[in-house]
């Protein structure tokens, strides 16, 4: 997904520098300009190969996956192929969908608030300890989620939280990434004057937080928000130990189920590669929709820095 | 200690238990005293986290037993992370009550002390009922500590049509084998008798094992390490000769080139476990009435050594409040003849249970098989599958090493042989670092 979206903001603007600096007659394009974009085709092809395979994948039979070319159509039941994905064992793979949603919009969206309004504090109130703090954040950042998510599912088993929503909910709610780039954001995009203004003005902090930073750091905020939506969404471990009701897991760890069943029954093959491609189809229209906004945020912010 | 001390009375983990309570890891046995009986009439709620789906054997218990609900729930298979959580759990205190463990792990689950003495709750009355090698793989220090459930007896699945094209004999002996893949190396253009998967250690344990070797043995508290015994390094010389020669080729088994392969006929034969029909039957439909079944090829001629490839159990992990009704549960899922027809349907393998193959699902021709009734060689291999193979309480760390040498060897660097001999060097220094006694044989 990512090279698609460097591909698409980064050809736009290429030409303007090239016609700037060689304002002589052209005879084509310049060879560095054919390699850029062989090289970003070349990427784009190599993102893409995967998720061209698997729509292929999932239109065919246990046994065609195996049996014919990977890369076109052989006998293609799609629909059929899904409605099996949707109704194999009680319709259990709908509510892995809504699980993932849940994990990953609410855990999304409540950490993205976080990071903004600690990344906001961080950037504009001085305070004791505040490089400290920040500098923990920092080392947070470098932190492998896989080593946290050991010693949480302890913890949690002391509080009777695990195999519960809340296991997955509350770990998702902290980014230290988030945190570290709404600072850098806030930093440059939300002028000290404004702020100023607004309290002149008789606004209070929570109202100058809420009705007048958030909006000019939507831009970084979207950033972050997709990040955390994806990574919770793709998190693996996390849920792995902390749940082991199936009516309760994400996509993830749901089909890798299935997955572990497939010696036993060839048919989740099948299955599996179709509930892959139900489960990339969320992810490709949040990138989709949401990458306008990324796009104009991520200029604004380094031009203004 | 008593309890901790009879527990760990077999083999040599006995001598592991100070260095166990060292690292932290022995676990439940503290919480043994959370066992509470039954009254009558109270309902118990027991949680069994398995990755074969028996979604409709336990709604069956559900339905005639109304005091014990079992709570089935499905988690990652064993090596995508089941066994790391049932640690995890263990180590949290808060174990599910009954649990999927294969055989060749279960000597882990006993290392961290994490299974439930079933001979304590009369399991012991129930051994007439289990098939001996299976219930054997279960008893620890005389003490029976899970209840077989599965495994997989090995035969060779072969293509009656590829071999009959080719005017080749199904070989009875090792020997017989060797000479038919020169034959089909000949014949076949570009297939193969067999293709040799230098990544799965467990399917080729089960030829040492047939040749009578034991990579694992205990003697007192000590553990005597084996795998380059004479009987273990002449199948090791005998596959070797085999890969020098091209006569096999080299696949990765079980995963997508292989069902290719099993779909083309670039291997005419595969010498696989019983549970292995399903794969074949599923995922390569169009080969339907080409494959029979035969008995492993042997040593020496007359002889019908078998071994067997994977299988498990279904254990009572330490700290279940419930381990007598657990106990009722997992006998009755493993030898009640509607439960197993369930659990055939769910493809679960060759029954831990003694059955009536005529009276059982698995006693039917197959029209795959080309109405064959293929079962009767497994049943056949089943029976004679030796009893004393052990593993080693190591054992997931030995099946990498092996994985690791093993794949040296096939892709040209070294032999089987040598492999061996450096998995002996690693399975040894695997166990002292676990602070158990061990040597070489």
């Amino acid at each position: 997904m990512s090279a698609t979206t460097t591909s698409e903001s980064l050809t736009p603007r290429a030409p303007a520098p090239v016609r700037a600096a060689a304002p002589t007659p052209q005879r084509g394009p310049r060879p560095g300009r054919i390699l850029l974009i062989a090289s970003l085709a070349i990427a784009a092809c190599y993102f893409l190969l995967p998720v061209y395979w698997l729509i292929i994948a999932a239109t065919k039979t246990t046994a065609k996956v195996y049996g014919s070319s990977g890369l076109w159509f052989d006998s293609p039941q799609l629909l059929h192929n899904l409605g099996q994905v949707l109704t194999y064992d009680d319709g259990i793979y709908l509510h892995w969908v809504l699980n993932s949603l849940l994990y990953a919009g609410v855990g999304g969206l409540l950490a993205t608030l976080l990071a903004a309004a600690a990344g906001f504090a961080l950037a504009k109130y001085r305070f004791r300890g505040r490089e400290a703090a920040f500098k923990a954040v920092l080392a947070g950042v470098l932190l492998p989620h896989t080593a946290l998510a050991l010693p949480l599912y302890l913890l949690f088993n002391k509080m009777g939280l695990t195999n519960t929503y809340w296991a997955i909910l509350i770990p998702s709610l902290v980014s230290p990434f988030g945190v570290y780039l709404c600072r850098i954001f806030a930093e440059s995009a939300v002028d000290d004057t404004l702020l100023e203004a607004a309290r002149v003005d008789g606004a209070h902090e929570g109202r100058i937080f809420f009705g007048l930073v958030l909006r000019i750091m939507s831009p970084a905020l979207v950033t972050v928000f997709l990040f955390q939506f994806v990574g919770i969404w793709n998190n693996y471990f996390l849920p792995l130990v902390m749940l082991s009701d199936d009516r309760k897991y994400p996509i993830t760890l749901g089909l890798t189920t299935w997955q572990a069943a497939q010696d036993r029954l060839p048919e989740l093959v099948q299955y599996t590669i179709g509930g892959a491609f139900l489960s990339v189809i969320p992810l490709a229209v949040a990138m989709l929709v949401l990458q306008r906004y990324w796009r104009t945020g991520l200029t604004e912010g380094s031009v203004k820095g | 200690m008593p309890d901790r001390r009879s527990v760990l009375a077999w083999g040599a983990a006995a001598a592991a238990a100070p260095a166990l309570t060292a690292c932290g890891e022995s676990a439940g046995a503290a919480r043994l005293t959370r066992q509470t009986k039954r009254k009558r009439g109270q309902k118990v709620n027991l949680v069994f986290w398995t990755w074969v789906p028996l979604q409709k054997t336990v709604a069956l218990w559900n339905r005639t037993h109304p005091d014990i609900h079992v709570d089935l729930q499905i988690v990652p298979g064993a090596t995508n992370g089941g066994y790391q959580k049932m640690h995890a759990s263990l180590k949290a205190g808060s174990p599910p009550d009954l649990a999927q463990i294969e055989y060749h792990t279960l000597p882990e689950f006993m290392l961290v002390n994490g299974l439930t003495n079933l001979s304590e709750h009369g399991a012991d009355k129930l051994k007439d009922e289990y098939v001996d090698w299976q219930w054997k793989q279960c008893v620890f220090g005389g003490r029976l500590h899970a209840i077989p459930q599965a495994s997989g007896p090995m035969a060779n699945f072969y293509r009656k049509d590829l071999f009959e094209r080719w005017d080749v004999e199904v070989p009875r002996t090792w020997d017989e084998f060797r000479k038919a893949a020169i034959k089909i190396k000949k014949r076949g253009g570009g297939s193969r008798i067999t293709a040799f998967p230098p990544t799965n250690a467990m399917w080729y344990a089960s030829f040492p094992w047939q040749r009578g070797a034991r990579w694992i043995r205990t003697e007192g508290d000590t553990w005597i390490v084996d795998f380059n015994s004479k009987l273990s390094l002449e199948v090791a010389d005998f596959w070797d000769g085999l890969l020098q020669d091209e006569l096999i080729t080299v696949q990765p088994d079980l995963q997508s080139g292989w069902y290719r392969s099993a779909q083309t006929g670039h291997f005419a034969s595969w010498l696989g476990a019983q549970w292995g029909d399903a794969l074949l039957r599923g995922n390569a439909p169009d080969t339907k009435g080409d494959w029979r079944v035969a008995p492993l090829p042997q040593w020496e001629e007359g002889q019908n050594a078998s071994a067997n490839w994977g299988g498990s159990c279904t254990a009572i992990l330490q700290g279940s409040r419930h381990p007598e009704e657990a106990l009722e549960f997992a006998h009755w899922l493993n030898t009640d003849s509607k439960s197993i027809d369930l659990l055939v349907a769910a493809g679960y393998g060759w029954p831990g249970a003694r059955i009536d193959l005529e009276k059982s699902a698995l006693g039917k021709r197959d029209p795959f098989f080309g109405n064959q009734r293929y079962n009767e060689v497994f049943e056949e291999s089943d029976g004679q599958i030796d009893t004393s193979w052990k593993w080693a309480p190591t054992n997931t760390q030995s099946f990498d090493h092996i994985k690791d040498a093993f794949g040296r060897a096939a892709a040209g660097r070294g032999t089987l042989v040598d492999a061996l001999n450096d998995v002996q060097g690693r399975v040894l220094d695997d166990l002292a670092a676990k602070g158990l006694k061990a040597r070489s044989a």
